[in-house]
């Protein structure tokens, strides 16, 4: 009876812990394309740091047509912001410190639906930037975005802190009670 | 011999009226092939006369269809752009006169960059192109204004007039008292004369990407550089104003649209130049 009892949660961890691996893998994808779009060079142009910081300069362009910050803090996010994504997608395909990474991206993903929800709202017709140039805002962008991306990193975030251990520089913070959970 | 004039003569059965109808099909089929081209010919001709009667620049229009490319009557130089056209970066922008976005940013950016070292220098060739959205009253009529600037010169500064006094014409439809401001007298009696000679409504964009002049049997002559920049804006295409294309040394850029304020556009730029 006790086996009974115990084997059932340890199914259900199974479970959630595949489904955490998809989502995971997935977030990190999903940042690590929008990081290439981001900072691919334009046609014509050569792999070269000069092309890369051609293409964040346009990325600036976009994130400027949202009027939400000023030119300096436009061009730091455009430059900051694609190098981050690619950061944060490889952060999360390794699974290591997975509250902590799963807990940035769904922060970001929310700041980006925020911020293409009140561009829409003011009735500004601009390209989202999301996965590079030329993509408006509009109700198919904010049903992806919200429909989506939103529920997948709200998902991975709440089952990283679920069935995930937080875990330290010097090892895991708590000690493992069932095989599964190691 | 004789079996072929029985037939002729006599047909009293069947098989002897077969090559009898040949013939005239054959005939028929003759007759038809050689006037049908014709009749078809004048068809089109008294349908482009219908279209195009009315003033001589029209008639010589031949009626203003999408695929004709007329060359209206007082036709010469019409610049509405800015620097050297051999630039390495070139600048197409798609504005409406009326859309308060247009007007921040040609206050916000591209004002400085008319002025800027990137334009005089010959760095950068800004193109402006007419978009009249439909849901703006006098976007249309303000376009053809800035149209007939161009062709005396007077581009530049009927530009800036109507955009900065966007909301006092925007209200009241009253362009012409701006544009005078802003334009020596005899230069503005001239653009005058040119425009009151327009009778029919200005064109303006349309969602279905129709010809702007479809329903135009009166076009205006500025109306055919209107129309041609909403065509090529219906190609980019243009789902917005403003809306911006940069071709760097030929190469098309993919386009952006809305408002980019002077420092990071100039940034853009600078970003291009340092290209090998």
């Amino acid at each position: 009876m006790s086996n009974h009892r115990t084997s059932v949660p340890s199914e259900h961890k199974k479970w959630g812990k595949g489904l955490l691996l998809l989502g995971r893998v997935a977030l990190g994808i999903v940042f690590i394309v929008a990081a290439y779009m981001k900072m691919r060079p334009q046609p014509a142009m050569a792999w070269s740091l000069a092309s890369i910081e051609t293409s964040l300069s346009m990325f600036a362009m976009g994130v400027d047509s949202y009027q939400i910050l000023p030119p300096w803090a436009v061009s730091l996010v455009a430059h900051g912001l694609p190098p981050f994504e690619l950061i944060l997608g490889l952060w999360l395909l390794t699974g290591v410190a997975l509250r902590a990474s799963s807990l940035v991206a769904a922060l970001m993903i929310c700041g980006f639906f925020l911020a293409m929800t009140s561009a829409y709202r003011r009735g500004l017709t601009i390209s989202c930037g999301c996965f590079g140039p030329g993509e408006q805002i509009g109700p198919k962008r904010l049903i992806e975005e919200g429909l989506m991306l939103l529920p997948l990193a709200l998902a991975v975030c709440i089952g990283a802190f679920l069935l995930s251990k937080p875990r330290t520089p010097l090892g895991d913070a708590t000690p493992s009670t069932s095989p599964v959970e190691s | 011999m004789n079996y072929r004039s029985d037939q002729l003569l006599a047909p009293t059965s069947f098989g002897n009226q077969r090559p009898i109808r040949t013939w005239w099909l054959v005939v028929l089929l003759l007759l038809s092939a050689t006037l049908f081209p014709s009749f078809v010919q004048a068809q089109g001709a008294s349908s482009t006369t219908v279209k195009s009667s009315g003033t001589s620049a029209a008639k010589t229009n031949t009626g203003a269809t999408k695929n004709a490319d007329p060359k209206p009557v007082a036709a010469g130089p019409l610049v509405k752009s800015y620097g050297s056209a051999s630039a390495p970066i070139r600048m197409d922008v798609f504005t409406d006169y009326q859309c308060p976005s247009c007007r921040n940013f040609y206050e916000s950016s591209l004002r400085q960059l008319i002025a800027s070292d990137y334009v005089t220098s010959g760095k950068v060739y800004l193109v402006h192109h007419d978009f009249p959205l439909r849901a703006h009253m006098y976007s249309g009529l303000a376009a053809r204004w800035a149209n007939a600037a161009a062709r005396v010169g007077e581009f530049p500064e009927v530009e800036a007039a109507l955009y900065e006094n966007q909301d006092a014409w925007g209200a009241s439809g009253d362009i012409p008292k701006y544009v005078a401001a802003a334009m020596p007298a005899a230069d503005f009696k001239r653009m005058e004369t040119l425009v009151k000679s327009c009778e029919s409504p200005p064109p303006t964009s349309s969602w279905d990407h129709g010809d702007p002049l479809a329903n135009d049997s009166h076009p205006c002559a500025f109306d055919y550089a209107v129309r041609d920049d909403i065509e090529l804006g219906y190609k980019v295409p243009v789902q917005a104003t403003p809306t911006y294309v940069i071709t760097y040394k030929g190469q098309k850029l993919p386009a952006g649209s809305g408002i980019v304020s002077w420092p990071i556009l100039k940034q853009f730029f600078d970003s291009l130049l340092a290209q090998q």
